[in-house]
């Protein structure tokens, strides 16, 4: 692939404090790619995937999104200013995230939730927006639960509405920060059998999971992140089948495959 | 500034008398409340014969504003029953009234609030009613809503600004009397003002040191 | 004493002036819907201000909030009367005059700004993170998430808390007749210096301010029940 990579994330630092859980990341996804993060608790693969939508400011570095820096501007004269929060709000835009907690708003159905943005973000009419969001919820195989609200779906349907909700705002790239941690072992299939169907109709992905048969069979890349650095990276074959790195070895020990 | 001297600084004497009067009666009025809040609560939910005219008692203290009750306790009561004879009394017993019937309900989700286990640990022991009662369900019920019990002596204080329209002379009170005086509000009344800010937050402040120092100690839960 | 409990269950005073004192307690609730909107309106802006990302606003909002609430009703009213237009009159250049009714409605109106600036900060710091995240990730401004994602819930969930502080405004009216607002209190004391008779006017007073409030506080009671028990957790 000779195009610009969709996201390219250079010399990302994120230090808490004294804590420093990020130390030089640096890596690209292209578009249509699948890429997963690996590694234990604390590696620092939730904090990356956040800096890259700027839930949470980098300490330094930066992430650019089809070439536009995301925390600073170059103005006219060629210097460095730092982006308003509101406009990397607005440049959120495409860029959609679903989370652990799935974080549904529990004021509003699922359809409201999926079409909030659309309208209010990028003002769609609310005629073009229900459409969507029925097309996006149809999507998750959740056509039928247009007008329930969260507190009466089961942990898996709320998250395929959050995936329906990120959906809806056409992102370039999809982020999921453990999207079945929170979910009993019943329900995580029907979440990853979206995200395979997604993977497969060509969505650009970054995949923060636990769910190492899904990251084996749907990634194209697989990150290991150990200690706030990418200890190994590569096709799933050789992460999972043969890695290079003794603590990524160790890390999938664990894991029956 | 002058004025400040003048009218406040110097009027001290009267102010700090008011001042007293206002602790005082505050302190007299929250201990009784106390006292009725428990009674109130403790007849309500153990003497069940009593139950509606209990339930009409505190309904009737905690609905009806303090400044009714105040002018029915001070005009309609000596009528009634021959006393309160005099202002001061009439203007505890109308503020206990009113914290009365809160204190009566804050109690009674406290003593809701103790798990079951607890007393049947006690009865497995062979504790009478009345000792696990007051030996474990109040001292932690009490624990557990001591903020709400904080918070009423804060209205206590607040109201009890109301007692200087019956003649009590407390701190609302003397200063209405210095404006009488010298007809210059401004200094005075702020001056007043800010010390019943001042007052009531060191009181909800010390009052929430107290109760959480209490419950730490003795291991309640912070609600 | 047994003429006395005659006396006083003989309303019949009460409802010889049933009209007068009846036109006083709508006063009440003129002053009341008139402080409430005071106090809403004022609370929520204190309440944004208190968890304002810059200090200034945030010690702004906390000094209001920590003045208003602890101070007494009665010395608030009092000094708005009394006090404010003096300190208004030599800033606007004219001879400020407040109307009783004004005066209780602003000092109402901000002391009980405190206490709903509390309610509402509760609200909304009890929201959880995530959502805003989740409407950030959307790329929601920060305006935006707060009026159609926070404040929904927020009202929501402290409706119970908010119709209770309700009440307690309404409570608080009836000391405006100390200032001359011809409310129910004022119209009491007024019949009584006529008629020398208080325990019949007080006790009618005492039971329709209870009738009044009793009522509403068991609706909120039950509204707050049966909030409990919706869909929404």
């Amino acid at each position: 692939m000779t195009e610009a990579p969709c996201i390219r994330v250079s010399e990302l630092y994120k230090r808490f404090d004294m804590l420093e859980v990020l130390k030089g990341v640096s890596f690209d996804v292209h578009r249509g790619s699948v890429v997963s993060m690996i590694g234990a608790s604390g590696s620092g693969k939730s904090t990356l995937l956040r800096c890259i939508n700027h839930l949470e400011t980098p300490s330094a570095g930066e992430v650019y999104i089809d070439g536009v820096p995301l925390g600073f501007q170059v103005d006219a004269a060629g210097r460095r200013r730092p982006r308003p929060r509101a406009e990397i709000n607005l440049l959120r835009r495409d860029l959609g995230m679903v989370f652990q907690q799935f974080n549904l708003w529990p004021h509003m159905t699922a359809l409201g939730n999926v079409i909030e943005a659309p309208i209010r973000v990028r003002g769609m009419s609310r005629k073009e927006a229900t459409a969507l969001g029925a097309a996006c919820l149809a999507q998750v195989h959740l056509e039928d639960k247009a007008n329930e609200y969260p507190a009466r779906l089961s942990g898996g349907q709320q998250q395929r509405v959050a995936i329906a909700r990120a959906l809806a705002m056409q992102p370039k790239v999809l982020l999921f920060d453990e999207p079945t941690s929170s979910l009993d072992p019943e329900l995580t299939d029907e979440v990853l059998t979206v995200m395979r169907e997604l993977a497969d109709t060509g969505s650009t992905m970054i995949v923060v999971t636990h769910e190492m048969r899904f990251a084996r069979e749907v990634s194209d890349r697989v990150m290991f992140l150990h200690n706030g650095t990418i200890e190994e990276q590569g096709p799933p074959e050789q992460v999972f089948g043969a890695p290079v790195s003794e603590r990524c070895r160790q890390f999938l020990s664990k894991f029956i495959a | 500034m002058g004025n400040w001297e003048r009218l406040v600084w110097n009027q001290r004497d009267a102010l700090i008398s008011g001042l007293a009067v206002t602790i005082e009666i505050c302190a007299i009025a929250f201990v009784a409340a106390l006292f009725g809040g428990l009674a109130l609560c403790l007849l309500r939910m153990h003497v069940r014969a009593l139950r509606p005219v209990t339930i009409g008692v505190i309904e009737f203290c905690r609905a009806t504003p303090i400044f009714v009750q105040l002018m029915w306790v001070n005009y309609v009561w000596p009528e009634l029953f021959g006393w309160p004879n005099s202002f001061f009394t009439a203007g505890w017993v109308a503020l206990a009234l009113q914290s009365s019937g809160y204190l009566a309900e804050t109690f009674r989700a406290g003593i809701e609030a103790v798990p079951r286990g607890h007393r049947e640990a006690g009865a497995a022991v062979g504790m009478s009613p009345a000792l696990i009662l007051g030996r474990i369900v109040l001292p932690q019920a009490g624990l557990m809503v001591s903020p709400s019990i904080v918070n009423q002596f804060t209205v206590i204080v607040k109201s009890s600004t109301l007692v200087s329209v019956i003649t009590v002379q407390d701190l609302m009170f003397q200063s209405q009397k210095l404006v009488n005086v010298w007809y210059e509000p401004i200094e005075i009344l702020t001056a007043t003002a800010g010390i019943y800010i001042v007052l009531v937050f060191a009181v909800s402040a010390l009052g929430k040191l107290l109760a959480d120092l209490l419950r730490r100690r003795f291991g309640v839960a912070a609600n | 004493m047994s003429e006395s409990l005659r006396q006083s269950l003989d309303l019949s005073l009460f409802w010889e002036y049933r009209t007068v004192l009846l036109r006083g307690l709508v006063f009440n609730l003129y002053v009341f819907l008139c402080a409430a909107s005071v106090a809403i309106t004022i609370g929520l802006g204190a309440a944004l201000l208190r968890i304002n990302r810059a200090w200034p606003f945030r010690v702004l909002g906390t000094l209001h909030v920590e003045i208003f609430r602890n101070a007494p009703d009665y010395i608030m009213v009092v000094w708005v009367h009394f006090v404010l237009p003096l300190l208004l009159s030599p800033i606007l250049g004219w001879r400020v005059e407040f109307h009783p009714f004004v005066s209780a409605v602003i000092a109402l109106g901000f002391v009980y700004s405190g206490y709903y600036a509390e309610t509402f900060r509760a609200g909304i710091q009890s929201i959880p993170r995530g959502h805003l995240e989740a409407g950030r990730a959307c790329g929601m401004s920060e305006r935006l998430i707060l009026w159609r994602i926070v404040m929904p819930q927020v009202v929501r969930k402290m409706l119970p808390e908010g119709l209770n502080q309700l009440v307690s405004l309404f409570k608080a009216t009836t000391i405006v007749s100390l200032i001359a607002v011809p409310d129910m209190m004022y119209q009491v004391s007024m019949v009584t210096a006529q008629e020398m008779r208080p325990i019949p006017l007080y006790t009618g007073a005492a039971l329709v301010y209870f009738a009044v409030v009793f009522a509403v506080a068991q609706a909120v009671r039950l509204a707050s029940e049966r909030w409990r028990q919706s869909i929404y957790a």
